[in-house]
């Protein structure tokens, strides 16, 4: 077993965030579901406007990670953080001041499988704007172009945005999902394997627009495609077994793991 | 032998086994039993469709609207056979009446009797006019001499009248020919006189409005007196001619103005009978009594008489006439409020189950008395609504009563079936509504329960539909064997309209068919009210699939 502390990220970070401070610091997470614990002492830090890649094989504890992220796994029953923080912008999540709404409009999460309202598209990238208690029509049709604009779905998609979100494609439906999230104004993107269920015409645009969006925004990546980690992301973190195993510039990741396991992966020895 | 060298030959060849007759039989036993069921199903509704239309298409019209539209009443059947008329009773009594004005109309066109009142107003004036010109004809002295030797020995207060005029026209030193006008005016005024200090000769000698007083049956022992009594002094009042009528006609004299069974009829008719008698009386009073022969009188009262007894003689059978409107309309203001509360309370819960509860002991707790509510019969709830709501809450038997039995009843299907739907929903939608901030009821308000409201609409309507087909539920707490008004008739504030009890369509089927002597009118109408009911159940099955497909087509995933 190695020790997390050995691959402190901090030793290999990117030169243009190397001045930044974290905007997601997570210290000896232990997340159990009951009791069975499905995190180890997980111990990351991902910066501004970077995208970060998790990796690693089923039931590794990624997603979990993920989900921690915007306290999604609230929802699960006796899902519990054992030990450790999470601090988005030096704040702990599960302090009693952080209201998780207000952390899952900054926080923004795009699903596995796409999951559109079965309202009309406009609808659906209105839904957050209005549950908010947006009713100016002005600013929500503003913000339901700049939405779809940024994410790549505004020319396909205008002239008929009063039509069923279920009439899209799939990918179009994930970029419907970006589009939705975009719109309350998030700092920070989960997606979760965002394209496992695309075609890989669709993958293609879907990480085409995950590129264009990292001017914006920090990302968070979990994906299977080691490919698509290799081709998105700044950096990436291997999982296994519920711990965190290396997390390096993907580039190294890839080509120069520091530990066995890694490469194995990689190399698809197992997994 | 060729069939043994064929089994050599053929290795498929069919060979008898143990497993193939099991098969063959449980085959032959599960389609016996299916066809079994669907013939029951068949014969159900055959029954129920066939006998219902004996009175659903009953008549005339392509359908029997009366049936649909009409109160419950007695069935009145005149004749037999092929003659048999079947009159509900408003029909039967409308029926009546017509022959009677018939009756009236044919009477009052026959000789010596005027037809009309404006042909009595006529009469009058000619009366007045001949007694006039008659007085002319006369001196003063001489006029009332003659009257006076005519009358004054057959009306006791027209000899009266007479002093009186003589008094008058000596005070007022009236001249000659003014005294015609004055004797009419006060033989008028002396007439108005004589009405109210003998009112018994008023009412007692309307002979016209009399009916026969043989119909009465057994009169009280004071009413006997009273008849005496009256019938004495009515004979003291009146002159012996009339004595004479009295006489042949005394026992078919209703005496009292009370004892009169006004006979049923247009109110016209009752105002034309009072005229008439007004009239007859100052008719009697102005014209000498001798001229008018005794037997044209008897020649009006005879078939006065025969025109006011109309026969319509009829078998009865209770309930089985009219229609079932009240009760239609009952069955449905049951079903919509109970809907309304059932769903409102149902929904609620279904929401608390499957949103926010967490799994646990109390959870299992609240699914174990919800599965357990669902089997608890009928009659049970009956009871517990009798006791609750009628009882204890004091709201009597009431719609509002009825309705939260109903609805207790159908909570458990409607909470279970709610549940479901919501649970059917995309655990996507909940977090992707979630992950954009919303809060939990934001979440359930706009990305749960609009898409889960088609499949709990369904069922739940689908579950009180069957439920308003309970007798036992609303028949303590709702429902009356009869009630002649509507549930919007009568009401003196608007809160009343929940607590009054109303007609339904089951109970009313319980009430035909077991409360009252039965008989084929009776069945009939079992028949005809299951056959509405069952459309009405259908209609209201089919509205909810129609809606259900309407808000599917709007949310489709």
């Amino acid at each position: 077993m190695h020790n997390v502390t050995d691959t402190s990220p901090n030793t290999s970070i990117d030169s243009t965030v190397l001045d930044n401070e974290p905007s997601i610091r997570i210290r000896d997470l232990d997340f159990l579901y009951g009791e069975n614990q499905v995190l180890h002492n997980v111990d990351l830090d991902i910066f501004p406007k970077e995208i970060m890649a998790f990796i690693g094989p089923s039931g590794c504890g990624k997603s979990t990670l993920l989900r921690c992220l915007n306290r999604m796994n609230d929802l699960v029953d006796g899902a519990r953080i054992g030990n450790g923080t999470i601090e988005i912008q030096g704040i702990d999540l599960h302090d009693k001041s952080v209201d998780v709404i207000e952390l899952r409009k900054k926080v923004g999460m795009v699903f596995q499988k796409s999951n559109p309202f079965p309202k009309s598209i406009y609808q659906n990238v209105a839904y957050g704007l209005q549950i908010q208690g947006i009713k100016s029509k002005r600013v929500i049709d503003e913000k339901v172009e700049e939405s779809l604009r940024k994410s790549a779905l505004w020319d396909e998609v205008k002239d008929r945005l009063n039509e069923n979100a279920y009439g899209l494609s799939g990918g179009q439906q994930q970029r419907l999902c970006i589009a939705r999230t975009l719109a309350v104004e998030p700092e920070i993107i989960l997606m979760d394997e965002p394209c496992s269920a695309l075609d890989p015409v669709a993958t293609g645009r879907v990480e085409e627009l995950i590129l264009g969006l990292k001017e914006e925004y920090t990302i968070v990546v979990v994906t299977h495609n080691m490919q698509q980690a290799g081709r998105i992301s700044d950096r990436t973190a291997f999982f296994y077994l519920g711990k965190l195993i290396e997390c390096d510039q993907t580039k190294k990741i890839f080509l120069n793991p520091n530990k066995q396991q890694t490469e194995d992966y990689i190399s698809g020895k197992f997994g | 032998m060729s069939d043994h060298k064929n089994k050599e030959v053929n290795p498929f060849s069919p060979k008898l086994s143990r497993e193939k007759v099991q098969e063959n039989l449980m085959f032959g036993l599960f389609r016996g039993m299916t066809y079994f069921v669907l013939f029951c199903a068949a014969f159900l509704f055959w029954d129920i469709l066939s006998k219902g239309a004996n009175k659903i298409f009953e008549g005339d019209g392509l359908i029997n609207w009366e049936f649909l539209t009409e109160h419950p009443q007695t069935l009145h059947v005149i004749g037999e056979g092929d003659e048999e008329i079947k009159l509900s009773s408003s029909n039967y009594y409308k029926l009546k009446d017509e022959k009677i004005l018939a009756k009236w109309n044919l009477f009052a066109k026959s000789p010596g009797f005027t037809s009309n009142l404006s042909d009595l107003d006529n009469e009058m004036i000619e009366l007045q006019k001949e007694w006039t010109e008659k007085s002319l004809q006369f001196t003063n002295a001489e006029f009332l001499k003659k009257e006076r030797d005519n009358i004054s020995n057959k009306f006791a207060f027209w000899s009266d009248l007479l002093t009186d005029i003589n008094a008058s026209a000596r005070d007022f030193e009236v001249e000659p020919q003014e005294i015609p006008g004055l004797v009419s005016e006060f033989i008028l005024g002396h007439f108005e006189k004589e009405r109210s200090r003998l009112p018994l000769v008023e009412t007692k000698i309307i002979l016209f409005r009399a009916q026969q007083y043989s119909n009465i049956e057994e009169p009280s022992l004071n009413t006997l007196k009273e008849i005496e009594k009256a019938y004495n002094a009515f004979l003291m009042k009146i002159p012996e001619t009339y004595n004479q009528a009295i006489k042949d006609f005394g026992n078919e004299v209703s005496l009292t103005y009370e004892d009169f069974t006004l006979l049923r009829g247009p109110k016209e008719f009752g105002r034309f009978a009072e005229a008439l008698v007004a009239y007859e009386t100052i008719r009697r009073a102005f014209l000498d009594i001798e001229t008018k022969n005794w037997n044209s009188i008897k020649e009006l009262i005879i078939p006065f008489k025969q025109a006011m007894s109309v026969s319509l003689p009829s078998r009865d059978y209770a309930y089985s006439g009219g229609g079932i409107f009240p009760a239609i309309i009952g069955t449905l203001l049951l079903v919509l409020g109970a809907m309304t509360i059932a769903i409102i309370l149902g929904v609620f819960c279904a929401i608390f189950l499957a949103e926010y509860g967490k799994p646990g002991k109390f959870l299992s707790l609240i699914r174990l008395a919800i599965l357990n509510l669902a089997g608890v019969p009928s009659i049970i709830y009956g009871l517990f609504g009798f006791g609750l709501f009628v009882i204890f809450l004091d709201w009597n038997v009431s719609l509002l009563a009825g309705w939260f039995t109903l609805a207790f009843m159908v909570l458990p299907i409607v909470i279970t079936a709610s549940e479901e739907s919501l649970r059917s929903i995309p655990q996507g939608f909940r977090e992707g509504s979630l992950a954009l901030g919303a809060t939990k009821w934001i979440m359930i308000k706009t990305s749960v329960l609009p898409f889960a409201m088609p499949g709990i609409l369904t069922s739940s309507i689908l579950g009180v539909a069957r439920a308003a087909g309970e007798t036992a539920p609303i028949m303590f707490t709702a429902a009356y064997a009869k009630r002649s008004e509507l549930p919007w008739e009568g009401l003196e504030h608007w809160t009343d309209f929940f607590f009054q009890g109303v007609m339904a369509l089951p109970y009313h089927i319980y009430v035909v068919s077991a409360k009252i002597p039965q008989n084929e009118y009776t069945s009939d109408m079992q028949y005809g009210t299951a056959f509405v009911f069952l459309f009405l159940v259908i209609g209201v099955a089919s509205l909810s699939m129609l809606l259900r497909n309407r808000l599917r087509k709007k949310y489709r995933w």
